[in-house]
């Protein structure tokens, strides 16, 4: 497998990365402290209505699109989708491969954003959460539901109705994931469930977590009987003092990105909490690495296309989302990246391409393993900041 | 003629001066304007100023033990550099002879590959499964079930390893300058030559030990990379909560506020250890 | 080449070690690589006396202070102090303290620090008094809390030697240790060494390219060229009788003429010098073979007219012609070209019984046989005469 696809997260140091992001935001942050005279800060809020700014689609055949790395099939290829799109259409689509982390863009694009201004880019790809944080805050734009057809026609079911945007009217799954676990079966026996992961005396220390907090605490909830879609405070302290014993205990050997998948393969963890296309890409190498749906259930995540404020070729990026959702170019794509195509029908035409990728769960999950999934309730503002604070001081030491 | 230097002088100053303050001062400034916002704030609604002291204090109650932990470690590593360092720099100064400006190049070496994948080779090199821990369960020195990777030593160790060029460098300017004429003198006058080193080389040397343990403490214990990439959950230092606060929390004020305590606290122990050792000329 | 000083009258034959209680070289060889420093060198130094190793710069003299020192091992020979055998000793376990060229001072420490250091060492009693004492007697009492680059040259050398002889070595090595003085403060520092040096009554050895300074000061003189000694003696015996070309060319200044030796009588040698005659006392004649250098000091030849009678009853050398003339007040300085081309120095004392003679003027000169002297001729005849100034 070429190396360009090795990995939807890309470079292995993408949260190690964080404090680039961090400083800039930080610095934006002095620059608009100190215009003001106490020291205020802005609500970064804004209302997508009143920030726009005239579609020039027409004049201008070109789309800015910032995704992450390794998440498509190669642009060079002229029977690719990336060059298929640019004939069929006539648009010029310049990409980048400029997503490493969710916060870290974040703290990229928020000073723009926060104070409506553009970012020079008609399409970016964020995971559910920072996608339904950015449509809370009124930085994404309205897609026109006339332009997008495929979308609503061919989504699958189990990524429709989302509590952040129930009718698609601001994103698109890009790809899907599951979260789940992985294990080396040449090196300790089947883990089944989460809870087994974070209490088996022969995993101690020889496990890792995943670093986002949503991926992680989702499990933690169920495993204090609280439901991820809808919980409460009280039910969030426990799973968080749950997850501080194990932690303390010496159980979580780190909170990784996708650095698992090095640390799996260098044998220095056995198990794992991990993204399911990491996991094709492991098993290329090592077939002992098996990857499980646990039995608290499946987290099923997508990265989202959504068009920011300002953005100037918002047609284009419709016509690209459109074009996606066809199911033969959606399945082109997800023979190339291995995780799990967001578009009904593609596994039909998967048949044609690679007739074991179309048997593959982990690609075209069947119905009752998408029965069990479960999504993260939306976290307002203060909660966000306070789960986020508990989180990091759980796995910050 | 000495009004026109003095104004040639403050001109000569003010590249220095301009610097200072845009990339000290008015971050500083606004660092400590942010560690008093209301805690209450987010980036929905903003951020307002009510001099919330108490962010301070939650700060410390919430972060104390990375905090301690960063400047243990901080301190494990100065020590651990200054003993390699001193050697090093002892044995380039006084022995290399005309290998000398080589082995000031490959002390410098490591400089030319990333931080990053330096530390990450650690991790590869200090494996479970690697022959370093290999050998060491082999010689039984190392549990069946022990590991190098995720222990504070390794943290350390990798604090030790990427700080040490900061260590050697000034203690070999201190110690290239020492007379060799003076350390002969020493014995001359009955010193052996471990009486010699403590009594003469080693307080000449002085001025590169402080700016050396400087250059390696401070940004050591601000560290937060080697901790990450070979440390675990236990052994997060404040340079990662701080990260943590501010990228994925978006908790600005906290983060703030313990940027602040830990600048604060090291130039506090800075002032102490530098006046203790008699040399304020350093400052 | 072995010699012995003269001094204390102690044997010149070889003694057993143990009964000698001075400083004792015997074939002491130190090389670096292919260079040998120091030669096959044989000295003794009788225990109380001053010592001085003179000789231009690179000739041994330092590197045979060091391996006294203990800060260089002879690459092959002994060293022997007292009776004691001390070639492989540590540095810091010989009764032996060196001044340093250098000073070499600790910066870091104080006046009264740097002095106490090595009663300090040798966890001695009363070492502030001790200091206090000694200070004194370097006359440096009121600047003990200065720091070494506080003084000046003159003050730091003094603190150098307080801090040498507190430990009352059994030898005391001095480096060049009024090398970088000047002139005048050098002067006064050369008397004041030989004082402190007659009150403790240790043995100094004191090295230096400067003549005069060894001469002034001590009462032996070893003249150390290419790594071996020249010739020891009292400063007397050396400037009046130098053995060698080298000698009589680097302690202060000889005229050197070449002749064929005629007869070798008992007492004296009979010289042929350019067709003149000329008598030495066997004594002062150190020439093998046929031709010698017939050496005369300076201020030893008498100058005439022509014809005149000379105070010198022995040689007389006629046909010189004036080439220069310098007057410098206590002498005329004059260079007198011979008939067979040579130039000879003449200082004539400006005791104003002779008048001062012209340039151009014809001359005789004339010595006293017994100040001639007759080196080797296989010798170069100008060896030594490079006067280095530093």
């Amino acid at each position: 497998m070429p190396s360009e696809s090795s990995g939807r997260r890309g470079g292995v140091s993408r949260r190690t990365l964080l404090k680039g992001g961090g400083v800039v935001a930080f610095g934006g942050l002095s620059l608009a402290a100190l215009q003001l005279p106490f020291f205020e800060v802005q609500g970064a809020q804004q209302d997508p209505k009143l920030c726009t700014a005239p579609d020039v689609s027409a004049e201008e055949m070109q789309l800015i699109i910032s995704n992450w790395p390794g998440y498509i099939d190669p642009r060079k290829n002229p029977n690719g989708t990336f060059q298929t799109f640019q004939t069929q259409t006539g648009i010029t689509v310049a990409y980048s491969d400029d997503v490493n982390d969710n916060a870290e863009f974040y703290a990229k694009v928020r000073n723009q954003l926060g104070a409506c201004e553009p970012i020079d880019r008609d399409m970016i790809m964020l995971t559910d959460w920072m996608a339904a944080r950015m449509i809370g805050l009124g930085w994404i734009q309205p897609l026109d539901k006339a332009n997008v057809p495929n979308l609503h026609a061919n989504l699958i079911e189990p990524l429709r109705g989302r509590q952040w945007d129930l009718d698609l009217e601001f994103h698109a799954p890009w790809q899907s994931g599951l979260t789940g676990i992985a294990y080396n079966a040449g090196k300790t026996g089947e883990v089944r469930s989460f809870e087994e992961l974070i209490t088996r005396e022969d995993l101690k220390g020889r496990i890792t977590l995943l670093s986002e907090m949503r991926d992680t605490m989702a499990f933690m909830l169920r495993i204090v009987g609280a439901n991820p879609d809808k919980f409460t405070d009280a039910e969030w302290e426990n799973a968080i003092d749950r997850l501080q014993q194990v932690v303390s205990a010496g159980q979580v050997r780190a909170f990784t990105g996708n650095e698992y998948m090095q640390d799996l393969a260098a044998g220095n963890i056995v198990a794992c909490e991990a993204w399911s296309g990491d996991v094709i890409q492991l098993q290329l190498d090592n077939p002992d690495i098996k990857f499980v749906v646990p039995e608290e259930g499946l987290s099923l995540w997508s990265d989202n296309m959504i068009v920011p404020n300002l953005a100037t070729h918002q047609a284009n990026a419709e016509q690209w989302i459109n074009y996606y959702y066809d199911p033969a170019v959606a399945a082109k794509l997800a023979a190339w990246v291995n995780y799990i195509c967001p578009v009904e029908g593609a596994r039909e035409e998967m048949e044609k391409i690679d007739p074991s990728l179309a048997e593959n769960p982990l690609i075209f999950p069947d119905e009752e393993m998408l029965a069990s999934t479960f999504d993260f309730m939306p976290l307002d503002d203060q909660q966000q900041v306070r789960y986020e604070g508990d989180w990091s001081d759980v796995t910050g030491g | 003629m000495t009004r026109r230097t003095g104004g040639l002088g403050y001109l000569l100053l003010a590249p220095a001066a301009l610097w200072l303050v845009l990339f000290f001062v008015v971050p500083f400034y606004s660092l400590v304007a942010t560690s008093l916002f209301d805690p209450a704030g987010s980036d929905f609604r903003g951020y307002e100023m009510t001099y919330h002291w108490q962010n301070y204090t939650d700060a410390v109650q919430e972060y104390w033990r990375p905090m301690l932990r960063s400047l243990w470690y901080g301190a494990l590593a100065t020590f651990f550099c200054l003993i390699l360092g001193y050697v090093l720099a002892y044995a380039i100064a006084f022995k290399a002879g005309r290998w000398k400006n080589l082995m000031l190049v490959l002390v410098i070496a490591p400089f030319f590959t990333s931080f990053l994948v330096r530390t990450l080779s650690w991790k590869l090199i200090l494996a479970d499964d690697g022959w370093i821990v290999d050998t060491l369960q082999t010689l039984h020195l190392l549990g069946e079930d022990g590991r190098l990777l995720v222990t504070p030593f390794a943290v350390v160790m990798g604090l030790t390893y990427n700080f040490l060029p900061f260590m050697v460098l000034p203690l070999y300017a201190s110690i290239d300058k020492i007379d060799h004429r003076l350390i002969e003198a020493a014995g001359d006058l009955y010193a052996n030559p471990v009486v010699g080193f403590f009594k003469v080389t080693w307080p000449l040397s002085l001025p590169g030990v402080i700016s050396g343990t400087l250059l390696t403490f401070i940004p050591a214990s601000g560290d937060y990379i080697n901790a990450q990439l070979l440390g675990g959950p236990n052994q997060r230092m404040v340079g990662g909560v701080i990260q943590s606060l501010f990228t994925d929390a978006n908790d600005y004020p906290t983060a703030a506020a313990l940027s602040v305590i830990m600048m604060v606290g090291i130039v506090a122990m800075v002032l102490v250890y530098v006046r203790r050792a008699g040399t304020e000329e350093l400052l | 080449m072995s010699q012995v000083a003269e001094t204390s009258g102690a044997p010149a034959a070889p003694a057993p070690d143990a009964s000698y209680d001075g400083l004792r070289l015997r074939n002491l060889t130190k090389s670096f690589g292919a260079f040998t420093a120091v030669d096959d060198l044989d000295l003794d130094v009788p225990r109380g006396s001053f010592f001085a190793l003179l000789g231009p710069s690179g000739c041994g003299k330092t590197t045979t202070l060091r391996m006294v020192a203990g800060l260089e091992t002879p690459t092959s020979g002994s060293i022997t102090l007292a009776g004691q055998d001390i070639t492989y000793a540590k540095p810091y376990k010989r009764p032996v303290n060196t001044v340093f060229q250098s000073y070499a001072l600790f910066p870091h420490l104080d006046i009264h620090e740097n002095v106490a250091f090595g009663l300090k060492r040798r966890k001695a009693k009363e070492v502030d008094a001790q200091v206090k004492e000694m200070l004194d007697l370097v006359e440096l009492g009121v600047q003990a809390r200065k720091r070494p680059t506080q003084l000046s040259g003159g003050q730091q050398q003094r603190v150098a030697l307080a801090r040498a002889l507190i430990n009352k070595p059994e030898v005391l090595l001095l480096d060049e240790p009024l090398g970088a003085l000047d002139l005048k403060l050098r002067r006064s520092m050369q008397i004041e060494l030989k004082r402190i040096q007659v009150d403790v009554g240790l043995t100094f050895i004191h090295v230096t390219h400067d003549q005069e300074e060894a001469m002034t000061m001590a009462d032996t003189v070893a003249v150390m060229n290419q790594g071996v000694i020249e010739q020891m003696g009292s400063p007397a015996d050396l400037y009046e009788n130098p053995r060698s070309t080298f000698v009589a060319n680097f302690l202060g200044q000889s005229n050197l003429i070449e002749g064929r030796i005629t007869n070798r009588a008992a007492d004296l040698v009979t010289v042929d010098m350019q067709g003149i005659g000329v008598s030495i006392p066997a004594d002062r004649a150190h020439a093998d073979g046929d031709m010698g250098w017939v050496g005369i000091r300076p201020e030893k030849v008498l100058i005439g007219e022509p014809g005149a009678t000379l105070d010198a009853p022995g040689n007389t050398i006629p046909g010189g012609v004036i080439s220069d003339v310098s007057f410098v007040g206590v002498s005329t300085q004059y260079l007198v070209r011979m008939p067979w081309g040579q130039e000879i120095q003449v200082f004539a004392q400006n005791t104003g019984r002779t008048r001062l003679f012209a340039q151009g003027e014809s001359v005789e000169l004339s010595w006293r046989p017994e100040y001639a002297f007759l080196l080797d001729h296989a010798q170069d005849a100008t060896a030594g005469a490079q006067k280095d100034d530093a």
